[in-house]
């Protein structure tokens, strides 16, 4: 897996979550698996940095309890103007905001607490399959 | 009017709200808005349909906490005719007449558990249908919803649906109160000053002293930018800082005992005497001298109205009241009551 991405382009990750520690251990973790990541730590940041032009992002990740605009906010409007951006969303908040994540069309739902290996997996397939359909 | 209630503010506070309308208002993703009352909720709310794509469709508001359950539900979801008794013609719900613009749920933290599922069940489906009628109707009403309630104090006590909050909150503005902002009090001041002195039709702009300034910025204004807009009227009209600032900061009780809503008069302010309250502190709240107070004030009231009944015929009035000559005389006395002065100039 690891050699494959590392030999196609440079991926670029949009990781957002309001936890601080979080998104220190998953950006590390992410960056050592040589993604390129750039963090948000609300939906408000998160669209920010999607809107801006320079920012083309291939897969986000997101949390789904947080303040100003929430994971399914994020999800449903990157759904509605780049569909064709895989997400992933991570919760550990119960039953409520994971069926709403999965009605606003994210790719995968996660429970935490996973393995980080596991995402990485869930990661690279979620690319693959969507550059095989681009291409 | 087609140009949204302006949304003053310099503070960070404001900055957010305003880059966050920005970025949601063509979403049509539910909305919550929460803060204290008079904070600008439904500023928010308006500012949010103005600068989305619906804003030349209606805006139609409801207030869920003005309506008892049975009503506010016809009046969502409407009714055919017949439905009930007294539906004698049928009645288009609110979520109907927002078909394409805005359906603003004002207090939705005071709708009943029940309607709370009825809800949960149209923004689930996007469909609901008129009592009394078995025809399902598509909805494509955006839904702000605004509470001064702690909709996550509500969860836990069972107040408000878990189901429903995580639907409807899918784009959070939480306002903070204007104590935590005191750097938007001066452009408010300027802007309501200059807008209530075309109003009231004087042209002099009153400007406060630094000293007057100050108190502003320390006060705790309990009813927030309504509450100053009460202030900056009286401003206006009396043309005197000095005096509305000295009222505002008398009638204020620690903030434990003051007032939720500003305009609302409540018996304790009322009875207390702020002076005494400042001198003696709590102790100017024992029972037995509010006793007396209370006790006073509806003497005085019973005794003028029968004086004035009786035309200030003495005798007649102590035998109505069941009181001595005497005793009528010193309560006269005691609660300075006076005849109107139409009649005193008759009885001296
Ligand atoms: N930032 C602001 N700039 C200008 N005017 C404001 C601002 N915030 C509030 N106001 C004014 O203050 C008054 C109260 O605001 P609004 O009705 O929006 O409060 P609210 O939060 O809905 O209060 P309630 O909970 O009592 O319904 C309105 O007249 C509104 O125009
Ligand atoms: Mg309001």
């Amino acid at each position: 897996m690891r050699v494959k991405t590392e030999m196609k382009k440079k991926y670029k990750l949009l990781l957002i979550d309001d936890d601080k520690d979080i998104l220190a251990v998953l950006s590390k973790f992410l960056r050592k698996k040589k993604y390129t990541v750039v963090t948000a730590s609300n939906g408000l940041e998160a669209m920010k940095l999607f809107e801006s032009e320079d920012k083309d992002f291939d897969l986000i990740i997101t949390d789904l309890v947080m303040p100003h605009i929430t994971g399914v906010g994020v999800i449903s409007i990157v759904k509605q103007k780049r569909p064709e951006i895989p997400i992933i969303a991570i919760t550990g908040w119960g039953e409520h905001p994971e069926a709403l994540a999965t009605e606003s069309q994210a790719d995968l739902v996660l429970k935490k607490p996973f393995e980080l290996s596991e995402l990485d997996n869930l990661i690279s397939k979620l690319l693959s399959k969507n550059n095989n359909n681009d291409t | 009017m087609n140009i949204p209630p302006p949304l003053i503010g310099v503070s960070q506070a404001i900055e957010s709200i305003r880059e966050l309308i920005k970025h949601v208002s063509d979403t049509g993703l539910n909305v919550v808005i929460s803060g204290e009352s008079g904070v600008g909720k439904e500023v928010v709310a308006q500012n949010l349909y103005f600068s989305s794509p619906r804003k030349d469709k209606p805006f139609i508001k409801v207030n869920c906490a003005a309506l008892p359950e049975g009503l506010l539900e016809s009046e969502l979801f409407g009714y055919e005719q017949g439905a009930f008794t007294g539906a004698n013609q049928r009645r288009r719900g609110k979520f109907r007449l927002a078909h394409k613009g805005v359906l603003f749920l004002d207090e939705i933290g005071d709708m009943s558990i029940s309607l709370q599922s009825k809800l949960l069940h149209v923004l689930q489906s996007g469909e609901f249908s008129p009592l009394g009628s078995e025809k399902d109707i598509k909805t494509d009403a955006w839904v702000i919803a605004a509470t001064n309630h702690n909709l996550e104090q509500d969860l836990k006590n069972g107040k408000f649906r878990e189901d429903l909050y995580y639907r409807l909150n899918i784009i959070k503005f939480y306002i903070t109160p204007l104590r935590n902002r005191p750097e938007d009090i001066s452009p408010l001041i300027e802007y309501y000053i200059q807008r209530y002195s075309n109003h009231f039709n004087t042209n002099k702009l009153l400007k406060p002293s630094k000293k007057v300034m100050d108190s502003l910025l320390a006060y705790h204004w309990p009813g927030n930018v309504r509450e100053l807009q009460n202030v900056l009227k009286r401003v206006v009209v009396l043309k005197d800082w000095e005096e509305v600032v000295n009222e505002l900061n008398s009638s204020s009780l620690p903030t434990n005992l003051a007032v939720k809503q500003s305009d609302e008069s409540s018996i304790v302010s009322d009875l207390l005497d702020p002076g005494d309250l400042e001198t003696k502190g709590l102790e100017s709240l024992s029972l037995k001298i509010i006793k007396k107070k209370v006790l006073d004030r509806i003497e005085k009231e019973v005794i003028s109205y029968v004086l004035g009944k009786t035309g200030w015929n003495r005798s007649k009035a102590c035998k109505i009241l069941k009181i001595s000559y005497k005793t009528l005389l010193y309560k006269i006395n005691d609660l300075n009551l006076e005849p109107p002065s139409t009649l005193k100039r008759k009885l001296s």
